[in-house]
């Protein structure tokens, strides 16, 4: 059984002191819900991930209490990611016609303060302060970069694009273009990444409403099909965050792995790609995940990026909403924003972040702690 | 390890590497850090992985803060140095990775 996306809603991203996380939740599944004609009572299931705005079960609470079973789900970064492979497959496996997923979030200012206990990890691990996120994406970076001769310019050039791409999606947080020398000389916040080169923690909802692919037509004229979803968590040997050590020999990691997975369960390869989110919580992230993820060799992204290859005009448009960078990480939507991004792709209803020539196939990677990966690819 | 085994031997790892990557910390971490400083005494630290022959690469703080200082494949030693001070007293030792001069 295959399956469509028929419905999608969102709140914007960003800081909206007005409403909890969980009424930016409801926000978002009202307005899928009517994107995709269809009442709450008539949702069959549903999957949810919020990681500091509550359960996101107490959404019923919002939108009605029906009695279906509604799960929550948490997996770091790749929340979003992971309740739509468990729609996918709860919809695949001919159990239920009809559900939705959705994720929100509402997080302090600053850095994630993640716990090592959470995690398995010894509690010296943060008391010696290592427990952060932002630290294993610059020490990535910094021996890609060592590696694959990628330069502090090309770092800057990401964040430039996500910058960009923000100023042109209403529903974006940061929305004023910033110079590749202004992004350079901000404060210096884990070398080699400053501060315009990391998203934050923020706010925002989203919700799709997915159905079998036969039953499409009745809720649009444009479904997006879901031709693959797939998780995977790291292998030994894999290079990963909060990680207190690592094997001498590398694998691949998650990413590549999910990646792999995903275009053989598609049946498509890279190339095929006309427009692609990949998890750019900071400017390496984007770089690295490029490589990963198939769409190029590891060091040519220093040429890509240089040509202007990755903007929305481009050979291999990423980020088209301004990703992580512009939009901030409200870590429960952040995945399944992506998503939202890629059917308004599909639909042509991006607006000025619209791709041309009518994409048909489009690609979203989510990363998380502690080194696990969601990819999906829809096809219109 | 992907084994699932449980029967594990402790073994002593040699205490010169070299520093496969690094990052300089520049803010103050919030909470689980834990160290005798205060935002305004908070002083910039050094994070690496240290890649020990036959062994494995464990992360760790550097004892130089200076990027200009650090660079991917120097040799360091393991030290063992004062950290921070508990609330009773005791001295509480971490482990640091010094460049080798």
């Amino acid at each position: 059984m295959d399956v469509a996306i028929v419905g999608i809603g969102i709140h914007p991203f960003g800081r909206t002191p007005a409403r909890s996380g969980l009424q930016q939740g409801a926000y978002a599944a009202r307005l899928a819900l009517q994107d995709a004609g269809v009442e709450w009572r008539d949702i069959q299931f549903a999957f949810g991930g919020s990681a500091s705005a509550g359960s996101a079960d107490a959404l019923v609470n919002e939108l009605g209490l029906t009695g279906i079973p509604f799960i929550n789900v948490a997996n770091g970064c790749a929340t979003g990611g992971s309740s739509l492979i468990s729609a996918y497959n709860a919809i695949k496996s001919g159990e239920y016609d009809v559900g939705m997923v959705t994720g929100f979030d509402k997080h302090d200012r600053g850095a994630f303060n993640a716990d090592p206990k959470e995690l398995g990890i010894g509690e010296w691990y943060g008391e010696a302060g290592m427990m952060m996120t932002t630290q294993f994406f610059a020490m990535k970076i910094q021996k890609y970069m060592h590696d694959h001769a990628i330069s502090h310019d090309t770092l800057a050039k990401v964040s430039e694009k996500a910058f960009i791409n923000g100023s042109k999606n209403p529903n974006a947080w940061r929305t004023e273009p910033i110079s590749v020398d202004e992004i350079i000389n901000s404060t210096m916040v884990n070398n080699p990444l400053t501060k315009f080169m990391f998203c934050s923690p923020a706010e925002g909802g989203v919700a799709l409403i997915l159905c079998r692919a036969d039953h499409a037509k009745r809720y649009t004229d444009t479904p997006v099909y879901l031709k693959a979803a797939t998780m995977k968590s790291r292998r030994f040997g894999s290079f990963e965050v909060f990680a207190p050590s690592q094997a001498l020999q590398q694998v691949d990691g998650p990413t590549v792995d999910a990646s792999k997975a995903a275009f053989e369960m598609a049946g498509v390869g890279p190339k095929d790609i006309d427009v692609m989110q990949l998890q750019d919580t900071e400017v390496g992230a984007e770089i690295m995940h490029m490589a990963e993820n198939g769409f190029c060799e590891d060091g040519e992204q220093e040429a890509l990026i240089q040509q202007g290859a990755t903007h929305i005009g481009g050979s291999m448009p990423v980020n088209t909403d301004g990703g992580c960078l512009a939009n901030g990480e409200p870590i429960g939507a952040s995945g399944l924003r992506q998503v939202y991004e890629n059917v308004l792709q599909l639909r042509g209803q991006a607006g000025d972040h619209q791709v041309p020539d009518d994409p048909k196939l489009a690609y979203t990677h989510v990363y998380g702690a502690p080194g696990i990966s969601a990819i999906t690819i829809l096809q219109r | 390890m992907a084994c699932s085994g449980q029967d594990v031997e402790i073994e002593e790892l040699p205490s010169r590497g070299t520093l496969w990557t690094w990052t300089v910390q520049q803010f103050m971490p919030k909470n689980p850090y834990k160290s005798d400083e205060t935002p305004e005494t908070f002083i910039p630290y050094g994070v690496g992985y240290l890649e020990l022959p036959g062994g494995v690469r464990v992360e760790g703080r550097l004892t130089e803060n200076d990027p200009q200082k650090l660079q991917i494949g120097m040799e360091m030693d393991v030290v063992f140095e004062p950290y921070r001070t508990e609330e009773n007293g005791d001295e509480v030792i971490n482990f640091f990775f010094r460049p080798v001069r």
